[in-house]
């Protein structure tokens, strides 16, 4: 009877802005006697370590961490190493991070508004406990909405026409 | 054979195209597509609506006060009832400028106090502590089902308590059937579901309607719901795609 044996090491490392990259090699393998496991695993373990520190080293893609996310900035939300975050800080944006449009919405009524960026900051960590980038999809519109009610109204800009469409969508 | 005279609908909005109307898709109007194929055209195709009742007026001024209610824990703050009264008169001329009543002599006041009366109960008996934080008020929230042939899903939450528990608000005029609320709120509180997953990745741990029922002694009723199955969201994709196809 054939043996399957199969290894998989993975490594996830973080990385500045935090960041972080991951990497993981498989392998399956059919050993002919089972007493053969304890010593192919101890070499496939040492086999694929290797290769995924050779591999994990090169870094790829690292955003500018003082434009990417930002408006006017490149408008990607996620680089080759997907997951924002793994080094013990809330990671509230997996899956489903704060859109470019909604952080453009934000920008345009900081701006128009006049509003102190840490001002905006402080209220996103007073509210979710995070800054605005860190948001998900539903706080940010928690926070868009918040912003419209404190700042949206002020100059006539049609914020609050939007808002009031917003309103409406429960119709 | 009796006759009542009824006002006619008045046209609040404009008359909308199918297409428009199928490019994205709330909760309330999947329900009124399942309810009446006609009270859809009416409402939403030619965009006629009946002159806004009482109970509604009532029951936007109550929501009002909740929402600053739940905003007010948000922020660590904790109004008098005084405070929520004023808040609750406020919403209640606002709603009168917006969609004015026809009023019947004295009524006013007197559905004035009954949405402040079922205030008073919501805030004595509420699962909800004073100071729980929560995770989402009154929030905006959409899903991009393209992926599955559908239109995008869009609607609003009332209240997200903390841990991911969905809230919804009604009043109404009466108990409901605890054997039925589950089955007549489906499509709602699929939606929500299925909305609160898209917008955060997290699974909602349970969904719960509020009914302020306005009986003489009015009074709170709670319906505790497990979170959206494989079979309702199966079934709320499939009115979506009866409707859009």
């Amino acid at each position: 009877m054939a043996i399957i044996l199969e290894a998989a090491y993975s490594k996830k490392l973080g990385l500045p802005n935090f960041s972080s990259h991951s990497y993981v090699v498989s392998i399956r393998t059919e050993l002919g006697d089972i007493n053969q496991v304890p010593e192919e695993s101890s070499k496939l373990y040492k086999m694929l370590q290797e290769a995924v520190d050779k591999e994990i080293q090169e870094v790829g893609f690292m955003p500018d961490a003082t434009q990417y996310g930002m408006n006017g900035g490149n408008g990607h939300q996620t680089g080759h190493n997907g997951h924002a975050n793994g080094n013990g800080h809330r990671q509230p944006t997996e899956g489903t991070p704060i859109t470019p449009k909604q952080l453009d919405l934000i920008g345009k009524i900081v701006r128009e508004n006049n509003v102190d960026k840490n001002e905006v900051e402080n209220l996103s960590v007073q509210m979710f406990g995070a800054g605005v980038r860190l948001l998900n999809r539903m706080q940010a519109s928690n926070l868009i909405d918040e912003l419209f009610d404190q700042y949206g109204h002020k100059n006539g800009n049609g914020h609050r026409g939007k808002y009031q469409q917003r309103e409406q969508t429960r119709s | 054979m009796t006759a009542t005279m009824v006002a006619p609908p008045e046209k609040k909005g404009a008359a909308r195209s199918i297409e428009e109307l199928i490019s994205n898709v709330s909760a309330s109007r999947l329900s009124t597509w399942s309810q009446c194929r006609l009270k859809f055209f009416f409402r939403y195709v030619q965009g006629l609506h009946k002159p806004k009742s009482a109970s509604l007026h009532v029951g936007s001024s109550v929501h009002a006060v909740l929402k600053y209610w739940n905003k007010a824990r948000w922020k660590g703050e904790a109004p008098s009832l005084k405070q929520l009264h004023d808040v609750y008169s406020a919403a209640w001329s606002e709603e009168q400028g917006k969609s004015p009543v026809d009023w019947e002599d004295g009524s006013e006041d007197e559905e004035r106090k009954v949405g402040w009366r079922l205030l008073e109960t919501y805030f004595r008996e509420s699962p909800i502590q004073p100071d729980e934080k929560p995770e989402a008020v009154e929030v905006t929230v959409e899903a991009d089902l393209a992926r599955h042939g559908l239109p995008k899903l869009v609607g609003i939450i009332d209240l997200v308590r903390a841990g991911g528990r969905i809230v919804d608000f009604k009043s109404s005029g009466k108990t409901p059937d605890p054997e039925q609320v589950g089955h007549l709120n489906e499509t709602q509180t699929t939606a929500y579901g299925l909305l609160y997953r898209e917008s955060t990745s997290k699974i909602e741990s349970g969904i719960e309607i509020h009914h302020l029922i306005k009986t003489k002694n009015p009074k709170l009723i709670v319906t505790l719901l497990g979170p959206a199955t494989e079979n309702q969201t199966t079934r709320l994709f499939r009115v979506m795609e009866y409707l859009v196809h």
